[in-house]
């Protein structure tokens, strides 16, 4: 923390020496940015800059400052029509769009926050060449500086296009879901036809209050729980499983292991989608789990002995908490355990091997090399991407949404407001969305989301990995 | 947005006028051909006496307005429509559509038909309205949500017939908020009724729930209604007289936790824990059916699954009104929902025009008997439902017969996922204190919308 | 005496999960051999076989299934997604790796935190930002979705590249290559694992994906779905019952190139996975 706010000031520090430092080229660049590269006959650079100046303010001009001129009221004119039966056309008044004035306005000011960088860090550029200058040391040719893009420049080349990728189609997008959190965008204010407003934090308040027809907090304590359990579970059960059967397949003693692994393999081949929507029918209460278990007896028998309602169609392996629960854990397992496998083939490969023969000697058992050396190993190579997975996991929309497809709740306050015992934090807020156009409160659960990961991982990472090993390894 | 209608309507009232003056041939070859086929035309129902724009329609000098849309259209006309995603609809869609681009032949068609069940209209459109179908059809239970959300036309004119007059009436009500016509009926389909098995069951037996159950278990088949969805349960609730409402502003008013509806919970139960009535999802029902044979012999259902229970109970195939039921030792009748599909333009259509008369094409007294006989889904139209084919089909008479005890369904969004976790708590047995799981479920369904 | 014992009954554990993870699988081959079209709810094995459901997917294209134009769509889709999507984590990762600059550290650390919030929550406004570009209902704007945010996925292929010896570079570095020529003459060769299980991984993920693709793609013509969207459809509640066993064919047909492609590359897969896990 310390660190980061000392940089803030050197970097700010930096700016002021070369405004107050700087000669009057260097000066002329706080108005237009190419003057201090034209002083020093770099006119390519100079008019390169003085373009991405333009475009900026062409665009702030032309495209973004409507937009932002309505930031604070999101806008005030509501879409108005009016119809003319004769020629059958229909005129519409020039109507705010508050979804748009959002949108805009957060791409509108991220360029300017990206200007405000790019012009900062130009006039300590042009500050460099000055001195440059004023020592009489070479100054680069554009030649020069584009052959440098490169080489000791080369990372500017390499992440330029990933990282714009990344801020049109993920930084923006949450930048605005996040805005969303602070206004009333729901069911009754879509636009384009209805406005909506910023309510400030009522939405936070709303999901904290608890009542008989508000019952956001209660739903939100119960699912974020089982988000933890199920993150937890999910992550673990597959982790071991996944060496358990690695190990099982890579033993001395079995044979064709080659055939076996790709027997298990075979199972991550067939998109997930399929699988889980195939084992959802599977296990649906007509399904055709249940239609073999009434043809053997086995429902009537779980009936008999009390396990499932009376009422119960079958046995409701994905329609009852509890259930459910479980049902999914076991899935995941299904899921998840081959890959686990895949990549515990190849660390167990590289376990020395010299430890494993010393204790061998030393007459320990399977199962003490196994806990002693083995899982010691892998928790110190594949530590960090536990952590990644339970985020991963908390995030894991695919597997709840597709398998519990037509879950219905027992519990009426849960369903007061449209949760389910399985469903995770994302989920509930897919339903949220998707069903009920309730963006402002599934915005508030996404930030929560987003806090509940930042903690793990910031636990995980202190405890997991100390220091940074990363120079250690090359 | 304004300037680009503004041109438009410009360079519309230009061409206009211009082809008035060369004689409207075109136009009035047109306008006839629309007659041919579709002899309703007629002026303007209601005409907007505050539309105001700027006197174009004098220079325009033609009062027909499909002559004059004909003539102010340029070009290829492009127009999306959603309906039904089953290859029956499809099919018979496709027909529809290749009629309605005869009936104007002076004018170029580009129109996609896009498969989209209507259950889900709704979530569709509002995802995104703008860049939803011009026309497309929805079952009537979104309407208000559609309405609200702005991405409905108004039905203020109509070219080529009234939908008000000739629909029955619980349709054009099923079709209106506010007094306001906002879509135009297709089919009164979307209702239940109870299809039974008659080699089985008497129709002295179909006349109550008690006979039912008591011959099913006699016979030693099942008998059922889904009860995990609001939109079944509703049926017992209003039959014993309660009250679910919509308001205003989206929320319910719902009293289902009066005496009688706590009454009316406590006999579902006890119907429930009879093995014989069973709780059983149209999914999974026609699961059962496609795999040639069921162990349900009297089911609630809709038309649309007519055809494959007519496979499965073959000469015993039969169908009939909702039987009554026992609510403290006294019959009370079993009601429904009626339900309708619509057809619908989207307020945000670039093509408004040619867009309503897509929609009343669609759902013309003809289209109306040619979906009828592709699917076997009731028509909206008057004519239409009276026609013999139509009284012939038993699951049309008994939607028929039910059609007094059937309510129009106007919920509020909150309704559904109370009411399904009430149904499947009911069927399965686990409710104790009846008064308080009513209390729970009425305050989930009265629920604010906020 | 003990030894066969044991090891016979490790190959029988082995077979009875193997037998477990298979079930559905199984039954997934079984319905796509089906005469009947729905599911199947009394016999596992279904009582009348044909290979309709595969003439259907194939020859016979309807309103409901267009599997050729789905299969086309996606697998476009998925080759320009993991040719896209490799370069941009070969990039990053060796920007990442090996190269120090001042904004390193903090762009890792703010790629992690992005990659905390759900997804889920900015697909609606990742639908209007593609719409205001004008590529909702394209090929090229689900390519452009898939593979612009994939350069965050850097860190397995990082973990590749701090395994390549540092010398390597040193020395390259002494005889005056540049930065560029290191990148593709020297680290690009040496990480064949690891570009393999990029390139499968990035494949992939347009095959998986229905939720994003059904935003994204507005059209209701089956010939502009992907076959995740498609299949998915097949399973809409008026449709399964004519539907299910078609989906089976469907889901088995695109396992097909990716179980081929799997087991060919089962190795460098592992490889690089595992290479590249060292330090995650």
């Amino acid at each position: 923390m310390k660190n980061f706010f000392n940089g803030l000031k050197n970097y700010f520090a930096e700016f002021g020496t070369a405004v107050a430092k700087g000669d009057i080229w260097t000066r002329m660049s706080l108005l237009i940015l190419g003057m201090g590269y034209f002083g020093r006959g770099q006119i390519i650079k100079g008019i390169l800059v003085t373009l991405v100046e333009v475009a900026v303010i062409l665009f702030t001009a032309m495209f973004s400052a409507p937009y932002l001129a309505k930031l604070g009221t999101l806008g005030t004119v509501q879409r108005e029509e009016v119809f003319d039966p004769l020629t059958m056309t229909k005129t519409v008044n020039d109507y705010d769009n508050s979804l748009l004035i959002l949108l805009f306005s957060v791409v509108g000011l991220l360029v300017l926050f990206a200007f405000l960088l790019i012009y900062i860090s130009n006039i300590k550029r042009v500050y460099e060449i000055q001195k440059l200058k004023e020592n009489g040391k070479h100054i680069e040719s554009f030649a020069e500086e584009v052959k440098a893009l490169f080489n000791e420049r080369f990372h500017i080349t390499l992440l330029t296009l990933p990282s714009l990728g990344v801020i049109v189609f993920t930084v923006v997008p949450l930048l605005f879901m996040i805005c969303v959190a602070f206004t009333n965008y729901d069911a009754n204010h879509q636009p384009p036809t209805y406005l909506f407003t910023w309510v400030g934090l009522q939405n936070f308040r709303n999901l904290f209050t608890n009542n008989m027809t508000v019952s956001f907090g209660y739903a939100f304590i119960r699912i974020l729980i089982w988000t933890l359990i199920w993150a937890v579970l999910a992550t673990f059960t597959t982790y071991i499983g996944g060496i358990l059967l690695a190990k099982f397949i890579n033993n001395e003693h079995t044979k064709g292991k080659k055939v076996w692994r790709a027997l298990f393999v075979i199972t991550i081949a067939i998109p997930q989608f399929v699988t889980l929507l195939l084992i959802n029918k599977m296990f649906s209460d007509n399904g055709i789990i249940n239609g073999l278990a009434n043809q053997w007896g086995l429902v009537s028998w779980l009936k008999d002995a009390g396990i499932i309602a009376s009422g119960a169609n079958g046995i409701p392996f994905l329609s009852q908490p509890g259930w459910a629960h479980v049902m999914i854990v076991i899935i995941n397992i299904w899921i998840g355990v081959p890959y686990q496998m895949l990549i515990a083939t190849g660390i167990l490969m590289n376990i020395p091997n010299d430890q494993l023969e010393s204790a061998k000697i030393d007459g320990a058992t399977e199962f003490q090399i196994f806990w002693k050396i083995t899982m010691p190993y892998m928790l110190f190579i594949t530590g960090p991407s536990l952590i990644t997975s339970i985020v991963s996991n908390i995030n894991n929309f695919n597997v709840i949404y597709l398998l519990t497809n037509g879950y219905t709740t027992p519990n009426p306050t849960l369903a007061n407001s449209q949760a389910k015992e399985i469903d995770l934090l994302v989920t509930w807020l897919f339903t949220l969305t998707n069903d009920y156009s309730n963006f402002k409160m599934a915005s508030v659960i996404g930030i929560c989301v987003f806090i509940v990961c930042a903690a793990i991982t910031l636990i995980g990472f202190t405890n997991l990995i100390k220091g940074d090993r990363e120079e250690d390894f090359q | 947005m304004k300037k680009k209608v503004l041109s438009a309507m410009l360079v519309a009232a230009m061409t206009a006028s211009v082809l008035a003056g060369c004689g409207n041939q075109g136009g009035g070859d047109a306008s006839d051909n629309s007659n041919n086929s579709t002899p309703n035309t007629q002026t303007p129902a209601q005409t907007g006496d505050d539309t105001q724009t700027g006197g174009d329609d004098a220079n325009a000098g033609a009062a027909d307005p499909i002559a004059n849309l004909i003539a102010a259209t340029e070009g290829p006309v492009s127009l999306d429509l959603w309906c039904s995603e089953t290859a029956a609809y499809q099919e018979v869609m496709a027909k529809i559509v290749d009629n309605f681009k005869a009936a104007y032949p002076d004018v170029e068609f580009n129109i996609t038909i896009g498969a989209q069940s209507e259950a889900e209209a709704k979530d569709r459109v509002l995802e995104d309205v703008t860049a939803a179908a011009d026309v497309y059809v929805f079952a009537d239970d979104q309407l208000v949500e559609l309405v609200n959300a702005g991405a409905l036309q108004p039905v203020q004119a109509t070219y080529t017939y009234n939908p008000s007059e000739v629909n029955a009436a619980g349709a054009v009500d099923a079709s209106t908020v506010n007094g306001q016509l906002y879509a135009y009926p297709l089919t009164a389909s979307n209702g239940y009724f109870l299809y039974y098995d008659s080699n089985i069951f008497t129709e002295e037996d179909v006349q109550t729930w008690d006979g039912i159950i008591a011959k099913a278990n006699e016979a030693g088949v099942q008998c059922g209604i889904e009860a995990t969805s609001g939109w079944y349960l509703y049926s017992w609730f209003a039959g014993a007289g309660c009250s679910l409402t919509l308001n205003e502003d989206g929320t319910n008013t719902c009293d289902w936790n009066s005496d009688a509806g706590v009454a009316v919970a406590e006999a579902l139960a006890k119907m429930y824990a009879d093995p014989a009535f069973i709780n059983l999802t149209d999914v999974d029902y026609s699961a059962q059916l496609t795999e040639g044979d069921t162990k349900v012999r009297a089911y609630v259902d809709g038309t649309w699954r007519s055809g494959d229970i007519e496979k499965v109970f073959g000469d015993g195939y039969a169908a009939t009104k909702l039987p009554t039921f026992t609510v403290n030792g006294e019959q009370v009748q079993q009601r429904s929902y009626a339900g309708y599909k619509l057809v619908g333009v989207n307020a945000y259509s670039e093509n408004v025009g040619w867009s309503m008369l897509l929609a009343e094409f669609i759902s013309n007294e003809e289209s109306q008997l040619a979906i009828f006989e592709a699917t076997g889904e009731g028509p909206a139209n008057t004519n239409a439902a009276a026609s013999d084919a139509v009284a012939a089909s038993p699951a049309i008479s008994a939607l028929l017969a039910q059609a007094p005890y059937a309510d129009l369904q106007r919920v509020g969004g909150k309704y559904w996922d109370p009411a399904a976790t009430l149904g499947k708590n009911l069927a399965e047995g686990t409710i104790t204190d009846f008064k308080a799981a009513m209390d729970e479920a009425v305050a989930g369904i009265n629920a604010p919308t906020e | 005496m003990k030894k066969p014992v044991r090891i016979v009954l490790r190959h029988v554990v082995l077979f009875l999960l193997a037998v477990f993870w298979l079930i559905p699988v199984i039954w997934l081959v079984a319905t796509s051999f089906s005469a009947h079209k729905g599911m199947a709810t009394n016999s596992f094995f279904p009582t009348n076989w044909s290979i309709d459901n595969y003439a259907q997917l194939f020859a016979r294209p309807d309103t409901v299934c267009n599997f050729p134009a789905w299969f086309k769509n996606s697998m476009i889709i998925g080759v320009a997604c993991c040719i896209i999507s490799t370069i941009f984590v070969l990039m990053v990762a060796y920007a990442m790796s090996c190269m120090r600059f001042k904004a390193r550290k903090p762009l890792m650390s703010f790629a992690i935190i992005l990659g905390m919030f759900p997804g889920v929550l900015s697909m609606i406004a990742v639908y209007f930002v593609l719409r205001e570009i004008g590529l909702t209902d394209s090929m090229f704007g689900l390519i452009l979705i898939y593979s612009a945010g994939s350069g965050m996925g850097y860190l397995i292929c990082k973990g590749f590249f701090d395994t390549i010896p540092i010398s390597l570079r040193e020395s390259a570095r002494l005889e005056g290559a540049s930065e560029f020529t290191i990148f593709t003459r020297i680290v690009i060769p040496l990480s064949k694992p690891i570009i393999v299980y990029t390139v499968i991984n990035s494949f992939l993920s347009p095959w998986m994906d229905f939720v994003m693709a059904r935003l994204m793609i507005k059209s209701k013509n089956p010939a502009d779905w992907t076959v995740a969207i498609g299949l998915f459809n097949m399973l809409q509640k008026t449709l399964v019952s004519e539907y299910f066993s078609v989906f089976c064919a469907g889901g088995v047909i695109v396992a097909i190139p990716i179980s081929i492609l799997f087991v060919i590359m089962q190795k460098f897969y592992v490889e690089g996975i595992t290479g590249g896990a060292v330090k995650g």
